[in-house]
């Protein structure tokens, strides 16, 4: 019993010292003073988890800093190695943008650097050079990176300010998230995807599952006022650009019977044109004798579905155009020619051999890529626009020779390139239900912006991008209608 | 000034935390060892002269993130880096009095400069929190519930499921072990690493 009263004598005086914290210690039986100090020397003690959050908070802070350790001397179990294609540029852009420092590089006798090693807050990141002979391939080359680069910082918006500052653009902006941190996505001018962050809350991972659980069943947000694609419009409409446009309308006039729906000069102080081939638009835009617009030519290849191929090829030479390919039957089923009208553009004039001259699936007009490899470019469609492949011909030596991608309500044709078919930079516009994220989208995937996403007088909200493969694409969706 | 205050220190502690600060000095993201080294005796310094927690760890938090910026300017002239420390928390606290509009005077008198004395008590404080981390884990739970956290015996049961007799023996037990701990080795107040 004794023991146990001793016990409650230490707990009534050290209550009196809580209670009183300035009062002299109580006098108490003996055998307990010495704790009674040590309950006295307790009175201040910190809370358990200030100082781990004070170091922590200390970490993200000095992570910021500029000094420089040499890569070599820090090793943590991974470390990321980033291929760019021009690794001094990529350096000097990282020093900018993310406060980096170089702990070391090797220059090739060509110039090119073989290894380099930088230092951001307390980690070294490697980089080199493109080495295609020894599988170093950049993202630049490949149409992005599957892999993003997570930096920890302690003001998540000053550094994205910073980054943006250097050059950096905006993939996602940065928002508060649901899993505690403040965090926003930017693609570096070398096709890396870095995730800026900071930790505002910690979140259990229970409360994050319920957090997040949340998230995915609430209600679609807000439609928009109107159906993001104007009537009479598809997802997908080439805009052909080109010196001068009004010769081009008067080429597709002559060839295609084709009707002006729309004449004005466009936002660069060139033309600005629609016309409809039967049931498709084209959009046609440039220069004309009258303009001092001054750009560049930005042509598209289009597989134009016609009742009578021979009568409209024969047409299309009338007006100025050269033969890629005379008429012919081909194996899937259309008789096809091609020509070059005088502005550049490729027309895959056809028939289609079934039941209508237009085949199941496909417009009058649908646009035409020759990249050199096919892959890369769907891969981007898919992550950028949602696109899906339908059909994709390969020969055994894996080169594609026909694919059809769907785009929304659209359809884009490719063949990889191969003489007279090669490459070109074209111009889309492309109609979605949300040009904000179809815009970080192709961001992330690769491409780099144009314009961002802005809402323009006429109703729609547009931004622009350029793809890894030099065709641009101006995305919109229309967001009201305007009464002209 | 501090710098004349006698201060018991071995050379060579000096010597390694000589080392530590211009590791710091060099590559801030060394700072973490300088801060583990000092967080108890700042915390114990700020928290005698200010009763309230929250403000005791706004200004530890304060003082440290003071220490980091100010850190290239740090020159070594022999005085422990704690005592700088405490000459920030000093400035620290008395810009939280001006700025609450308070009487200067407030503040202990003996604000601006620290005895030898002040050092050991607060070494001795700083050895003591230390001590509570290393508690087995019931035993620290109570000490840090009642004395960290200012929470009743009542709660602490209710808390942790125990009986309130159980938790009043496990604070018995927690301060015995705090005393025999520190019984075991009195005078190393160095020994804080």
């Amino acid at each position: 019993m004794a023991r146990r009263s001793l016990i409650e004598q230490l707990d009534d005086a050290v209550e009196t010292i809580l209670a009183h914290p300035d009062a002299p210690l109580p006098l108490v039986n003996p055998r307990i003073t010495p704790l009674i100090r040590v309950a006295a020397g307790l009175r201040s003690l910190p809370h358990a988890g200030f100082k781990a959050h004070l170091k922590s908070e200390l970490e993200r802070r000095t992570m910021m800093s500029s000094a420089v350790k040499s890569a070599a001397t820090i090793q943590h179990a991974v470390t990321p190695y980033l291929v760019v294609r021009n690794a001094a540029r990529a350096i000097d852009f990282y020093k900018r943008a993310f406060g980096a420092s170089e702990s070391m590089r090797l220059t090739d006798p060509g110039g090119r650097i073989g290894h380099a090693e930088i230092v951001i807050g307390n980690s070294p990141i490697l980089l080199s050079d493109e080495y295609p002979e020894f599988d170093a391939i950049s993202p630049e080359t490949l149409g992005g990176s599957p892999v993003k680069v997570h930096l920890y910082v302690d003001d998540v918006d000053a550094l994205a300010k910073r980054a943006i500052d250097a050059g950096a653009t905006v993939v996602r902006p940065v928002e508060d998230q649901f899993y505690g941190d403040r965090s926003g996505q930017f693609a570096d001018p070398f096709g890396y995807i870095w995730i800026l962050s900071t930790r505002k809350e910690v979140v259990s991972s229970a409360e994050m599952q319920r957090r997040f659980d949340a998230l995915m069943t609430q209600p679609e947000s807000k439609k928009s006022a109107a159906s993001p694609i104007p009537e009479g419009y598809h997802t997908l409409t080439p805009y052909l650009v080109v010196q001068d446009a009004p010769a081009l309308i008067e080429f597709v006039k002559q060839t295609f019977s084709a009707e002006q729906t729309l004449r004005t000069t466009g936002s660069a102080g060139g033309v600005h044109a629609e016309v409809r081939i039967a049931g498709s638009r084209l959009m046609i835009g440039g220069g004309s004798p009258e303009h001092s617009w001054r750009g560049e030519s930005r042509p598209a290849a289009l597989h134009v579905f016609v009742k009578d191929t021979d009568a409209v090829y024969q047409r299309a030479l009338e007006a100025g155009a050269v033969s890629l390919q005379a008429p012919v039957d081909r194996g899937f089923g259309e008789r096809v020619g091609g020509v070059k009208d005088p502005l550049g553009n490729h027309w895959y004039i056809a028939t289609g051999l079934g039941k209508s001259h237009v085949p199941e699936g496909l417009r009058t007009v649908t646009p035409f890529l020759h990249p050199l490899r096919a892959e890369p470019v769907i891969n981007f469609l898919r992550r950028a626009f949602g696109a899906q492949e339908i059909v994709k011909h390969a020969s055994p030596d894996g080169v594609v020779h026909h694919a059809k991608i769907k785009i929304g309500d659209s359809v884009l044709e490719m063949s990889e390139a191969r003489e007279p078919y090669q490459p070109m930079s074209s111009t889309f516009f492309l109609n979605v239900p949300d040009v904000d994220a179809a815009y970080r989208h192709a961001l992330a995937a690769g491409a780099i912006s144009i314009a961002e996403p802005a809402d323009q007088p006429y109703g729609d909200r547009t931004g622009g991008v350029k793809d890894p493969f030099g065709n641009q694409w101006y995305i919109a969706t229309h967001i009201k209608n305007v009464t002209p | 000034m501090v710098a004349k205050q006698p201060h018991l220190k071995a050379s060579s502690e000096d010597a390694e935390e000589q080392l530590l600060v211009e590791a710091a000095q060099k590559d801030p993201s060394r700072f973490g060892e300088l801060y583990v080294n000092n967080f108890e005796r700042v915390y114990a310094f700020i928290a005698r002269r200010v009763g309230n927690r929250d403000e005791a760890q706004d200004l530890t938090s304060d003082v440290f993130h003071r220490a980091l910026e100010n850190l290239p300017r740090f020159e070594w002239r022999g005085v422990p880096f704690s005592a700088w420390l405490f000459r920030i928390a000093t400035n620290a606290i008395t810009d939280r009095f001006k700025r609450a509009a308070q009487e200067p005077s407030t503040l202990d008198d003996s604000s601006g400069e620290n005895s030898a004395r002040d050092f050991e008590e607060f070494d001795h404080h700083a050895r003591l929190f230390r001590l509570v981390e290393k508690l087995p884990e019931d035993q620290r739970r109570v000490v840090e519930m009642r004395f960290a956290e200012g929470k009743s015996i009542r709660e602490i049961a209710g808390e942790l499921g125990r009986t309130e007799g159980a938790v009043k023996q496990l604070q018995f037990r927690g301060l015995q072990t705090l005393r025999e701990n520190q019984g075991q080795s009195p005078k190393l107040r160095r020994s804080l690493k």
